[in-house]
């Protein structure tokens, strides 16, 4: 085993950086944060298309469909991740967390995910607005989520 | 270094190439065009970790911003092949992996894996900007062991206590000791930090 060997460096993107030019923080965000604005409309379809796809996968209720949850809720995450859409977002991390849990403990809850999945279309024809029903909805879905650790160990 | 991005801080990445990889189209556009908007000139777009090795292996990048979960190569294993087995001009490139759900052991996984830092979504305009900024002042030492390649995971270089094991020449923690001397008094503490004119 050799001992560790650590050096100072510095890249090529710092000395770049440090060359005169370029813009103000400022400008940059916004026109970053304008070039995102252009890809909202997309993004917010894609996610109802997901959303139709979990909706399907509830209908079979087999193993097969439940390890793909995971799959398709973290796709989503990484979707809508890029924008502000407040509880949009939790309720899709609090699916990735709650089937996460559950495809890795080898309990599965069907209706935990179906109330996931209500809540998601709620939220999404509000359009993504945080309202006292949506903190309601999230108090809710923590709930279900500390349940399934305790829940037997069978598909539902 | 700062925690906020000053607003009238002047950045330039026109000159500088980034590297983007995600498996979802999608995502890299908007990747894309928040970079773009950042004013950066030159990106490389990739829909999977192979196709960037492939990239890194032909010309040099200035950043990489990639996708934790990917099918076949993911990017925890694309950063520990840049590190360790990628050409000599790129093991030290910088490397920010975003990630959508991760787990606490996605986070260990990625400090693990040598990545300069891991943004977890919801990811803003500002929080990337701000994590390309510190890369840029980015003063922690680069480290080569048999387990790990990359940025120092150590952020407040204190190190283990004296006489431990792992302990660097540049750690700020010292042994202060047993006190060899009573305490002094108020009056004495005094006169060191107010001294006065004595006339004799």
């Amino acid at each position: 085993m050799s001992p560790p060997r650590t050096f100072r460096t510095t890249t090529p993107l710092a000395d770049k950086m440090r060359r005169p030019g370029g813009r103000r923080v400022s400008s940059a965000l916004a026109a970053a944060g304008a070039a995102l604005a252009t890809h909202r409309v997309e993004a917010m379809a894609q996610a109802r298309k997901t959303l139709a796809q979990l909706e399907s996968m509830t209908l079979c209720r087999d193993e097969d469909h439940a390890r793909l949850v995971y799959e398709r809720a973290a796709a989503l995450v990484d979707l809508i991740g890029f924008f502000q859409t407040g509880p949009l977002f939790d309720v899709a991390y609090s699916l990735c967390e709650v089937s996460d849990r559950m495809r890795t403990s080898g309990v599965w809850h069907w209706p935990a995910v179906e109330v996931h999945l209500q809540a998601l279309a709620l939220i999404l024809s509000d359009d993504c607005r945080r309202t006292t029903a949506s903190d309601e909805l999230l108090a809710g879905l923590r709930a279900v989520a500390d349940r399934i650790p305790n829940l037997p160990r069978a598909l539902s | 270094m700062s925690c906020a991005v000053e607003p009238d801080l002047r950045i330039n990445l026109e000159r500088s190439t980034l590297l983007l990889v995600d498996d979802n189209p999608q995502a890299l556009n908007i990747l894309g065009s928040i970079v773009q908007g950042f004013g950066v000139r030159e990106q490389i777009k990739c829909e999977s970790a192979l196709e960037a090795v492939e990239v890194i292996k032909r010309q040099p990048v200035d950043l990489v911003l990639i996708d934790c979960a990917m099918p076949e190569m993911n990017g925890f294993d694309f950063v520990r092949w840049l590190r360790r087995d990628g050409p000599t001009h790129a093991n030290c490139t910088p490397v920010i992996m975003l990630t959508g759900h991760a787990a606490q052991s996605s986070v260990q996984e990625s400090r693990d894996s040598g990545a300069s830092y891991i943004i977890v979504k919801p990811l803003t305009p500002m929080v990337l900007l701000q994590r390309i900024v510190w890369l840029s002042r980015d003063e922690r030492e680069f480290v080569v062991s048999d387990k790990y390649v990359g940025p120092d995971r150590r952020v407040r270089n204190f190190g283990p206590p004296l006489g431990v094991a792992g302990r660097r020449r540049g750690d700020l923690s010292t042994h202060i000791g047993e006190a060899s001397q009573g305490n002094m008094d108020q009056s004495e503490i005094d006169m060191m930090m107010k001294p006065m004119r004595v006339s004799l």
